[in-house]
């Protein structure tokens, strides 16, 4: 078998929801042993309730939440791949014991707790350095564990707002809006990949471990660096554009044949104003004063919308895509689910990857955001069920005998039912 | 990372964590400068190369004093901190013999050519692996190496559509939404700081080198989440909806709040309304989304009298995970920001001081250490000549025939 790129590596993780579920699964998917703590009482939240009413609009494959609901729900399970997951309850002092235990025999510990809630279960960072010295712990909180808003909650959308990303994001001319996603999620995942890794190249070098410290809130804002700069150079601050672009012109998203489909296309030359011309069969409109540079095509831009626009309403997305793009103009159809699983690139490099989970069915998944020549990703097994691997990860990885399993069971510490016990207030 | 900008002055400092890390950068824009700005930060020795008339992003917007100068925009200044920098036309065949030179000294390649072009120029990963096989070559281009689409164009816009996440945002009635900014490109350069991190984990593991294939398509069908999971798992299609978290107009701005189960009767009464605890329209998370409009009807008048951070500042006090839109002046007069001085000022013989967003994480107690973005051509003689042994008479050769 192929050596995986990050074997050997084993991460404790106790995030939860999206950023730092993603980001845990794509080193599980890279060769890490990712071992996921949660406990029947604070499961992750993206199981959802324990008791859900189902139906659409909810998690679950075809609204059923089944007999098991939590191991049924979309996000736990997609952000969740090729882990192994242990129920611990870490408001128990057996709890906190055997997590330690555990932390001896990892590399990283990753969280995403509102800040102060690992010190407070007695596992913050100075707490996990007596146990392993050298142990990596990587916070992934909302706003950092220091200053005034340390303690502050948020979720995706709202960090698009407080990060500044939705103050440039809106239709033109309208008030300021988030995007249809959680965008920050991802990007915090995909940023603590490298800054996890990072960290472990510098204990290689020192010897040391080191606790980071990530702001979500300003990940989000380090993806506006122009707007910051405008400023602080030119005391402007930027507003919506809607979908042009504050260089070219025109750029927009307009309307084809079929229910709701769309062709985003920009124009960055004349070059390319002039290729689109003649694909639209209207050649008069190349030398057309309007149009002739770019700046004329930004006075213009509605006019120019409107032609396209036209144009596009009585074709299909996706000739259009290929007819512009074969003459060098980029464009690409604002791809629904159905498309995006079907779409031809995604499928011939492998982006979908198919797996099976005993409760919830057989799914495509999305992977990953970076291929390797040599130590290909992979999704290595499904989200594992609520503590399906607490009794091998406290045999194998902590070392514990069964009699010290067994007394943990019956304190309820990995109890793995939460309907078996009472929701936890924090 | 050094010792007088320690945020303890008495904390013993380390080593920065990528040091000794050797990155050469022919990448331009945002996507690979943004991947080795992080990379450099952390502690790696960047050269970028740029050609004789600069990174493209040189000639972008905004501009400090609106003046189009290759020095002062903000965006190459932001995307370039702590690089070195040298000029190198890469077309040229001498270029091509002076790359294979620095491919020997480099730990990572980071390169946004078109799919193929450094294979056509005996620059591509086999030629890395032959000169330098522990080293890692990380190509960051819209829709990768290979694959149907390899060769189409694209903007941030049309990776936006063709990863999924164009779809889902904006108004149901009106024309998907694009988020602002760059996002695509951006979240392409972390993919490839990511991969190339994994890409030597696995080298200083095993001494292999490889290639590592990022597409900014697949960087936004990785983000898009909801579209896939809605037609391939739920098997429900997802719409655009834009209430995720609903959004109020302020007295002086934009709050965004989430109810959720566990703070709707805490939101109820900070606004003076306990009775709507127990209305039955509102009574859970789908309740609330099928009476958005009568609930809006309530909530709106009241924030409209509201300043936004009172807000956001409340709610947050009864742990509600409340947002207000913040614009770069609310970000940078944050006192959150302040307190982990998020905002650095760096000097630059050209611009004079500026402020700058630094590093989105504390590490330990070390400080990190963000230094100004590269002159054209500031590095040339350092790299030319005392890395790579070139005489001054060689350099002078070099610059007159323009190949730097």
């Amino acid at each position: 078998m192929t050596h995986m790129a990050l074997e050997g590596l084993r991460v404790l993780d106790v995030t939860h929801v999206w950023a730092g579920p993603m980001c845990t699964r794509m080193l599980g998917d890279m060769g890490a042993d990712v071992i996921k703590v949660e406990s029947a009482r604070r499961m992750d939240t993206g199981r959802g309730e324990a008791n859900p009413r189902g139906g659409p609009g909810s998690l679950y494959p075809d609204g059923i939440p089944g007999e098991r609901p939590w191991n049924r729900a979309s996000h736990v399970n997609e952000r969740n791949r090729s882990k192994r997951d242990i129920c611990l309850d870490l408001t128990h002092p057996r709890g906190v014991e055997a997590f330690k235990r555990l932390v001896e025999h990892c590399d990283v510990v990753v969280e995403s707790f509102r800040s102060g809630v690992m010190a407070r279960f007695g596992l913050g960072y100075r707490d996990l350095v007596k146990v392993k010295p050298d142990i990596i712990m990587v916070s992934l909180s909302s706003q950092g564990s220091t200053g005034p808003e340390a303690s502050y909650g948020s979720f995706g959308a709202t960090l698009e707002q407080t990060a500044g990303l939705a103050s440039v994001t809106g239709y033109l001319g309208g008030d300021p809006t988030t995007s249809g996603t959680f965008f920050p999620d991802p990007v915090v995942a995909v940023l603590s990949v490298g800054t996890i890794l990072a960290a472990i190249r510098q204990r290689q070098q020192t010897g040391r471990g080191t606790y980071v410290d990530m702001s979500q809130r300003e990940a989000t804002t380090s993806l506006i660096g122009e707007t910051i700069m405008d400023y602080t150079m030119n005391g402007r601050a930027q507003g919506p554009i809607g979908n042009r672009d504050r260089v070219f012109a025109p750029q927009g998203v307009y309307r084809c044949t079929g229910d709701d489909m769309w062709i985003a296309i920009s124009i960055r030359s004349d070059e390319e104003w002039s290729a689109l011309t003649r694909v639209m069969g209207e050649p008069g409109l190349e030398h057309d004063p309007r149009f002739s540079d770019v700046l004329a095509r930004r006075t213009h831009h509605d006019q120019a919308d409107a032609i396209i626009g036209h144009w596009t309403a009585t074709r299909d997305a996706f000739s259009v895509m290929e007819e512009l793009q074969a003459a060098g103009i980029p464009a690409g159809v604002a791809e629904q689910g159905s498309h995006l699983l079907a779409d031809p690139h995604l499928k011939a490099r492998g982006f979908w990857e198919t797996v099976t989970h005993p409760e919830a069915g057989t799914a495509p998944f999305l992977s990953r955001p970076f291929q390797f020549s040599k130590t290909p990703g992979a999704t290595r097994r499904h989200a594992p069920l609520l503590g399906e691997h607490t009794e091998e990860v406290l045999r194998e990885v902590a070392g514990m005998s069964d009699t010290e399993i067994a007394e943990l069971a019956a304190l309820g510490v990995t109890e793995n039912d939460p309907r078996a016990v009472a929701a936890s207030p924090d | 990372m050094v010792a007088e900008r320690s945020l303890n002055p008495a904390a013993q400092t380390t080593a920065a964590p990528l040091a000794g890390i050797r990155v050469l950068d022919l990448t331009q824009g945002i996507s690979g400068p943004f991947a080795t700005k992080v990379m450099a930060v952390m502690g790696a020795d960047v050269i970028k190369v740029e050609p004789p008339r600069g990174d493209v992003s040189r000639t972008h917007p905004p501009f400090l004093g609106d003046d189009p100068h290759p020095e002062k925009s903000g965006l190459y200044l932001y995307l370039n901190t702590n690089k070195r920098g040298i000029t190198l036309d890469m077309k040229q065949s001498a270029a091509q013999g002076i790359l294979r030179r620095l491919y020997a000294w480099a730990d990572v390649v980071i390169e946004d050519a078109s799919p193929g072009w450094l294979a056509a120029h005996d620059l591509g990963y086999e030629t890395l692996e032959r000169i330098n096989p522990r080293s890692i070559m990380v190509s960051v281009t819209p829709f990768g190496q290979y694959g149907p689409y390899r060769d189409y164009q694209a903007t941030d816009l049309v990776a936006l559509a063709l990863g999924g996440l164009l779809y889902i945002s904006g108004e149901p009635t009106r024309e998907p939404l694009k988020l602002g900014g760059h996002p695509s490109e951006y979240f392409a350069g972390l993919s490839a700081f990511s991969g190339a991190l994994i890409a030597l984990y696995h080298r200083d593991a095993t001494g292999e080198g490889q290639h590592v294939d990022v597409a900014q398509v697949e960087g936004i069908a990785s983000a898009q989440g909801y579209s896939s999971l809605g037609h391939g798992y739920i098997h429900e299609d997802r719409k655009r909806m834009n209430a995720f978290a609903p959004m109020y107009r302020a007295k002086d701005g934009f709050v965004g709040a989430m109810f959720r189960q566990d703070n709707w009767a805490d939101f109820c009464e900070m606004m003076g309304r306990p009775d709507l605890t127990t209305d039955p329209r509102f009574a859970d998370q789908l309740s609330r989304r099928d009476h958005m409009d009568e609930l809006n009807a309530i909530v709106a008048p009241w924030m409209a009298e509201q300043p936004k951070e009172d807000v956001y500042h409340a709610g947050q006090a009864k742990r509600m995970p409340m947002g207000y839109i913040c614009d770069p002046a609310d970000l940078l007069t944050s006192a959150q920001y302040q307190a982990h001085g998020y905002f650095t000022t760096l000097d630059h013989p050209v611009t004079g001081p500026l402020q700058y967003p630094g590093m989105p994480m504390r590490w330990g107690e070390d400080a990190w250490d963000l230094r100004r973005a590269p002159l054209l051509g500031e590095h040339n003689r350092e790299v030319y000549c005392d890395l790579l042994g070139y005489t001054t008479h060689e350099l002078v050769l070099l610059r007159n025939i323009r190949v730097i």
